[in-house]
């Protein structure tokens, strides 16, 4: 079985953001970069796959110079080889991204392509689904179990109060929810292995396609909490709280 | 507010002292110390059959670890160029931090003189410098006073830069991966693998244990990593170094001895120009140290304070002195509408000569840096020295190699190099400078102006020093610190700060003794700069996880033991 993950370099979620001196990007001064935590459960179903019924891992990943890192800490969890697609930045139009991953994978032959169900930089949730568009394949978005036997599979996805199970048949697109799986942890072994493992650079010529970033702003400071007191005596001011100013019951 | 709290403890205190004095004894942290948990720290055993093999190990991605790694990978590329190379030689350095540089911190500011030697090719604008010094003053302060000294010799910064030490870290990192070194950041070495007298290699910590030990659903279990030379590089008051030592029987001619350093990251309103170092205020006149305040960019300032662990008052807090010097007029101008972005603290040792050990090389092992103890106090430097450790031991290894015999008689050539060296030079000058403090601020300032003046030959003798837990300490007297958000933090704001987010369901990395009593209990919740200890009920309570790394505890306290990768701080630029 030949498999695809799509994965992306984050600020890691302990950063607190900046924005950077042209209002329009974060300040990366001490910003650590991770690989996307949707993305790790996306490399974790594809390694169990593999465990289960044998075949390859290939990552791919758009992203500058530095993503070289990112693909290799999947290499480094188990992936079998990687792609990075080198641009010279990270277009925020996802139909742009889509259209050069899809190029990429077109040519793979991969039997099932996995993306995690969003990036946590911009949340636009959107290339993986495209990219199955651009593709022609079967997609499933934000599973949260995923078995597969010979050429079908079948997915589970958390709707609003119930389970949804979907089957399709392979190759298909399916993008990874939180509580997939458990990530591992790249081991020492690991670690050393992923430095021989091949990581292929291709560079990309990208236009920005339709969207520009205006401006980013942090959001508004959260008010400091109040006690409103304490027992059950409280609970009836606490209700009116909720109620009337936090307007939340 | 809050100096006005302490002005008034202190006079009450000197009314009390007598009482005080007579109906408490004073308290001695060495009677509450339990022993280097050695059996823990060096293993026997035969090594794993699934161990990993490298050529060179290092463990400690500092300035040190790194800048061994990157010359001795420049020496066996030269070397293999030749033709008659010794081939493939796997180099591999072993970080306890998540990521590079997120358990680093110093002042600081730098002699360049080490990174000239091992980049010969780049100016000093390729480094990863912040600022040159171009200006310096010295305060000598009272509460509410500066005076402005002549700086020292000892002291003058000219050709030195700004610059934080975790970009130092990092930037050395991709150097030495660059140059084909293998970097396991998130693997702390807990353990020294040994055969006979000699170091085999170490072995890591487990990760994902729960609190009571049990193993968690991402558990990992130690690996063995086996070295034809290991070289520690742990940084201050290393374990594995401090348990190859004690196990070598391998002393020196005082004990070691340290500072607690405390360091905030301030983005400012007020732009500083100059490198800035203070004396006297807010340290009683019995304790040994100093603050610095230091521009990386006009508005992003270092600030921090640095006290020798021998200070004699059991309630001495270096976090809270630290806020309430922030508070004096030399500072708070520069402070005020300003941020803190960052907070850490650090041990440094501060023995100087008399405390490096009589051999830093044994059987397969070399020490290098702030573990073999390489730090100038009267200069406030140690980073250089550190790489240049570094850089002796690369050679010394390298010729290991070359001759396939790493035995301590081919390493002692490490001890030659440093000792042939400008390192041990300069602290030879200055090694009885810290010294002369250990019985108060006026006299060590006479007896260090002579040794100024004498080249270090004043006085003829060296100065005897006892370990900083062997110092008696005076009841606890201080009342509780009440710090305002805004200039002044708590400790668990702090904690927040260095980027700590360590789970909770850690086990506990910290070994208290058995006989803490309420006033031990809050002497260790002041020392303790990170919150990791409270008096509760007369009872000590501990909080490992808000640990820092600092390793105070471990000079005067509860004994600190490695634990799981990338738990601590993450310190971004400190």
């Amino acid at each position: 079985m030949k498999i695809g993950v799509c994965i992306k370099r984050v600020p890691d979620t302990e950063t607190r953001i900046k924005i950077g001196a042209d209002g329009k990007s974060i300040d990366e001064s001490g910003v650590k970069f991770v690989l996307n935590p949707f993305d790790e459960y996306a490399v974790e179903e594809a390694l169990k796959l593999k465990e289960q019924a044998g075949g390859e891992v290939v990552v791919v990943c758009l992203g500058t110079e530095a993503s070289q890192e990112t693909i290799r800490t999947a290499l480094a969890m188990g992936a079998d080889s990687g792609v990075l697609l080198k641009a010279s930045a990270v277009p925020l139009d996802p139909l742009v991204v889509a259209r050069a991953l899809a190029a990429e994978l077109e040519q793979g032959a991969f039997d099932m392509i996995l993306f995690g169900k969003l990036a946590i930089d911009d949340y636009g949730q959107a290339v993986g689904t495209m990219v199955a568009e651009l593709l022609g394949l079967p997609s499933v978005s934000a599973i949260t179990r995923l078995e597969v036997t010979d050429n079908t599979a079948t997915a589970q996805r958390e709707v609003e109060g119930a389970l949804e199970v979907v089957e399709f048949s392979l190759p298909a697109v399916v993008t990874a929810e939180k509580g997939l799986n458990e990530p591992r942890y790249p081991a020492l072994r690991g670690i050393m292995l992923a430095k021989k493992k091949p990581l292929e650079i291709k560079e990309v010529d990208l236009d920005q396609g339709g969207m520009e970033v205006v401006e980013l702003t942090l959001p508004p400071e959260r008010k400091a909490g109040r006690i409103v007191g304490e027992g059950p005596d409280a609970v009836p001011a606490l209700v009116d709280a909720l109620r009337n100013e936090a307007k939340v019951v | 507010m809050c100096s006005r709290l302490y002005r008034d403890s202190r006079k009450r205190s000197r009314k009390q002292k007598t009482v005080s004095m007579a109906s408490r004894d004073l308290l001695i942290p060495a009677n509450f110390q339990v022993a280097l948990p050695r059996d823990q720290l060096i293993l026997e055993d035969p090594l794993d059959a699934e161990r990993i093999d490298v050529d060179v190990l290092f463990v400690g991605a500092g300035p040190a670890g790194l800048a061994g790694a990157v010359r001795l990978a420049q020496l066996v590329k030269q070397d293999n160029e030749t033709g008659t190379g010794l081939g493939d030689i796997t180099i591999g350095v072993l970080e306890k931090a998540g990521a590079l540089g997120e358990h680093t911190l110093s002042g600081a500011v730098l002699n360049p003189k080490p990174f000239r030697e091992l980049f010969p090719t780049l100016e000093d604008s390729g480094f990863p410098f912040r600022t040159r010094v171009e200006k310096e003053a010295i305060y000598l302060l009272s509460r509410s006073r500066s005076r402005r000294l002549p700086t020292p010799p000892t002291m003058r910064n000219h050709g030195h830069f700004v610059a934080s030490l975790c970009e130092v870290v990092r930037w050395l990192g991709e150097r030495a991966e660059e140059a084909g070194v293998d970097i396991f950041a998130g693997f702390p070495a807990g353990a020294l693998r040994v055969d006979g007298d000699r170091v085999v290699g170490v072995r890591t910590v487990a990760s994902g244990l729960e609190r009571d030990g049990s193993r968690g659903s991402s558990y990992m279990p130690p690996t063995d990593i086996a070295a034809k030379v290991t070289a520690l590089a742990e940084g201050s008051r290393g374990m594995l170094s401090q348990a190859y030592l004690e196990w070598q029987g391998i002393g020196s001619a005082n004990p070691q001895i340290y500072a607690l350093g405390v360091k905030e990251l301030w983005e400012t309103k007020r732009p500083l120009d100059k490198v800035i170092h203070t004396m006297g205020w807010p340290l009683p006149k019995d304790a040994f140290g100093g603050s610095f305040m230091y521009p990386l960019e006009p508005n992003l300032v270092a600030i921090g304070l640095v006290v020798g662990l021998d200070y004699h008052e059991a309630d001495l807090d270096v976090h809270e002195l630290c806020q309430v010097m922030k508070l004096h007029p030399l500072f708070r101008p520069f402070l005020e509408d300003g941020e803190m972005v960052e907070w850490g603290a650090k041990t440094i040792p501060e023995g100087g000569y008399y405390s490096l050990p009589l051999r830093r090389y044994g059987d397969g092992v070399v020490l290098l840096g702030d573990s073999a103890g390489f730090v100038d106090v009267p200069s406030l430097k140690g980073i250089h020295y550190a790489m240049q450790s570094g850089i002796f031991a690369a050679h010394a290894i390298f010729a290991a190699l070359k001759h396939d015999d790493s035995s301590a008689t081919r390493l002692a050539v490490y001890d030659e190099l440093v000792n042939d060296s400008y390192v041990i030079r300069e602290l030879y000058r200055t090694r009885n400078m810290r010294l002369a403090f250990k019985n108060g601020f006026y006299s060590g300032t006479v007896q260090a102006g002579l040794m100024t003046l004498t080249g270090g030959r004043f006085p003829a003798r060296r100065i005897g020093m006892g370990l900083d837990s062997e110092a008696p300490r005076k009841p606890p007297q201080r009342p509780v610190f009440a710090p305002d958000g805004e200039l002044t933090y708590s400790k668990v704001d702090a904690v927040f700060k260095s980027g700590n987010v360590t789970r909770d369901t850690i086990p506990s990395h910290l070994i208290a003794g058995e006989k803490v009593n309420a006033d031990v209990a809050r002497f260790y919740a002041h020392m303790c700069p990170a919150a990791v200890y409270e008096e509760v009920d007369g009872a000590l309570r501990m909080n490992p996880p808000n640990c820092v790394d600092c390793k105070a505890t471990d000079v005067l306290g509860p004994r600190w033991t490695p634990r799981e990768g990338g738990a601590g701080p993450a310190y971004k630029r400190m």
